[in-house]
């Protein structure tokens, strides 16, 4: 006598109901009792009937002829049947060239993005070489603008030396203080760091070959003028001289010419003839 | 039509009554013979033999199918897959496991109900599946003997089924046809599981004392 369970068991495996767990447990019941086995045999038998409950439809026509091609095609039990007879399966005759396709298709695609990328990447060249003449003209710019500024800046400090070189200059003009140098025109530049002086003069009288104009600075730290040299003007009367005081000069108060004789004298003898402070 | 292999041409009259030489009925056991025959030249590479059995089987196979599938053309799909297999697989058939009609019906349920499962669409098959039986068509082929003994065994599991009670019926109609699970038959039908398990387990006890007499 099978229990009522097990026949339900039975019945719902003849439509294949079981699952999982139930269906292992049952079957494992299955292969020890040949009893449950012939009843689940008897139900999957009945079962199989119930297809013919099913509204009996005509298949189509070409049903048939579908269905001989198809095992002609299935070759590992078809030995006899000629090689003409074998029709693919339609998905799988088409399944090469839709992979054809695809394969087009995709290769085209990268294709496309590849002249894409070729071209922005021709691109992206030019603008970064443009960049690059760009950087170079705008660096060249700047080193010329540099070198001009630093040449200006040059030349600002030369001539801001020379203004203050200048500044450090003393110009005198001396006066004539005889009757016969009334036109002659004498400008003395001295320079107190170097110690040196230039003694520009016209029209100054020539003086006998016995006689020399003597230069002299007078400088408060000393109780005689400095004596700063000789010259002799012969007949043109024009002279640009350059001039040195024999002994160190901290203040050129004034600058005086005398007329001396032949090679000057330590200490002024004498005609003062010019005078300038 | 002429088979060639030496089995079936020892009985070249019942062949021909297979198909549609002679309307009269062959009997339940005469039937599986042959068809077991055919099936057995198919194992040696007769086409003839195959076309035979898709004579004699077809209609009943498609038609399951296409009750499971609703779907004409999934049905010859799973048709021509079932032959296929029957066709490849012919030398592994074993008389004693069961009958060749219950081998390429079981075949053929077993794919239908594989497809609805992968469909995945079980809430339109809940809305879709008929649990009653559609009024038969009318058969195509009338005169075939194939046709008759389908249509007098058919005539019977319909008798079977008709002598079920209501809920019974339905139960073991959607336990067939409609590839729901227990659970979801359960709901389909709005009983409890257990329920449910109890019709089938009785509709087919109910079906075993009915039919075995008839066919």
């Amino acid at each position: 006598m099978i229990p009522e369970r097990q026949e339900e068991l039975a019945a719902l495996h003849a439509f294949d109901l079981l699952e999982g767990a139930e269906k292992a447990a049952f079957e494992s019941e299955l292969s020890n009792s040949p009893e449950l086995r012939s009843l689940t045999a008897s139900f999957s038998a009945d079962a199989v009937n119930l297809t013919l409950a099913a509204p009996q439809i005509e298949p189509p026509s070409g049903l048939k002829v579908r269905v001989m091609a198809a095992c002609g095609a299935a070759r590992s039990n078809a030995p006899t049947a000629p090689a003409s007879n074998v029709v693919a399966f339609p998905l799988l005759r088409v399944a090469p060239w839709a992979a054809a396709a695809v394969l087009a298709v995709t290769a085209a695609w990268f294709a496309r993005q590849a002249v894409a990328l070729r071209d922005e990447n021709t691109s992206l060249r030019t603008e970064r070489q443009l960049a690059e003449v760009a950087y170079k003209m705008a660096q060249s710019q700047l080193k010329e603008r540099s070198l001009l500024a630093e040449s200006m800046i040059n030349d600002l400090g030369n001539k801001l030396r020379r203004s203050e070189d200048l500044a450090h200059l003393k110009v005198t003009a001396l006066a004539s203080l005889a009757g016969n140098t009334k036109e002659a025109q004498v400008i003395a530049v001295w320079d107190p760091q170097q110690q040196t002086g230039l003694l520009t003069m016209e029209k100054l009288p020539a003086i006998a070959d016995t006689q020399d104009y003597q230069i002299w600075i007078v400088d408060p730290a000393y109780p005689n003028p400095v004596n700063g040299g000789v010259f002799h003007i012969d007949s043109d009367g024009r002279v640009a001289l350059p001039f040195k005081p024999d002994q160190p000069v901290a203040k050129a108060a004034a600058f005086a010419i005398s007329l001396e004789k032949k090679g000057g004298v330590p200490k002024a003898e004498g005609p003062i003839i010019l005078l300038g402070k | 039509m002429v088979l060639p292999s030496p089995s079936v041409r020892r009985r070249p009259s019942v062949s021909a009554r297979l198909t549609m030489d002679d309307p009269t009925t062959p009997n339940q056991d005469e039937l599986a013979r042959l068809q077991a025959g055919l099936l057995h030249a198919m194992a040696r590479g007769d086409k003839g033999a195959l076309a035979q059995l898709y004579d004699s089987l077809a209609k009943p196979l498609y038609s399951l199918a296409y009750r499971v599938l609703n779907d004409a053309s999934e049905a010859q799909d799973i048709v021509q897959d079932v032959f296929v297999q029957m066709w490849t697989k012919s030398a592994t058939y074993d008389t004693s496991r069961g009958s060749v009609f219950g081998w390429a019906a079981t075949l053929t349920r077993n794919r239908a109900i594989d497809r609805v499962r992968m469909r995945k669409r079980r809430a339109e098959l809940l809305a879709e599946s008929a649990p009653d039986l559609q009024p038969a068509p009318p058969a195509g082929e009338g005169d075939s003997a194939a046709s008759l003994w389908i249509q007098e065994k058919a005539g019977a599991v319909r008798t079977a089924l008709s002598q079920l009670a209501p809920d019974q019926k339905k139960a073991i109609e959607l336990a067939f046809f409609s590839g729901l699970t227990q659970q979801e038959i359960a709901e389909k039908l709005s009983e409890p599981l257990g329920t449910i398990k109890a019709r089938i387990r009785r509709g087919l006890l109910k079906l075993r004392e009915s039919l075995p007499s008839r066919l």
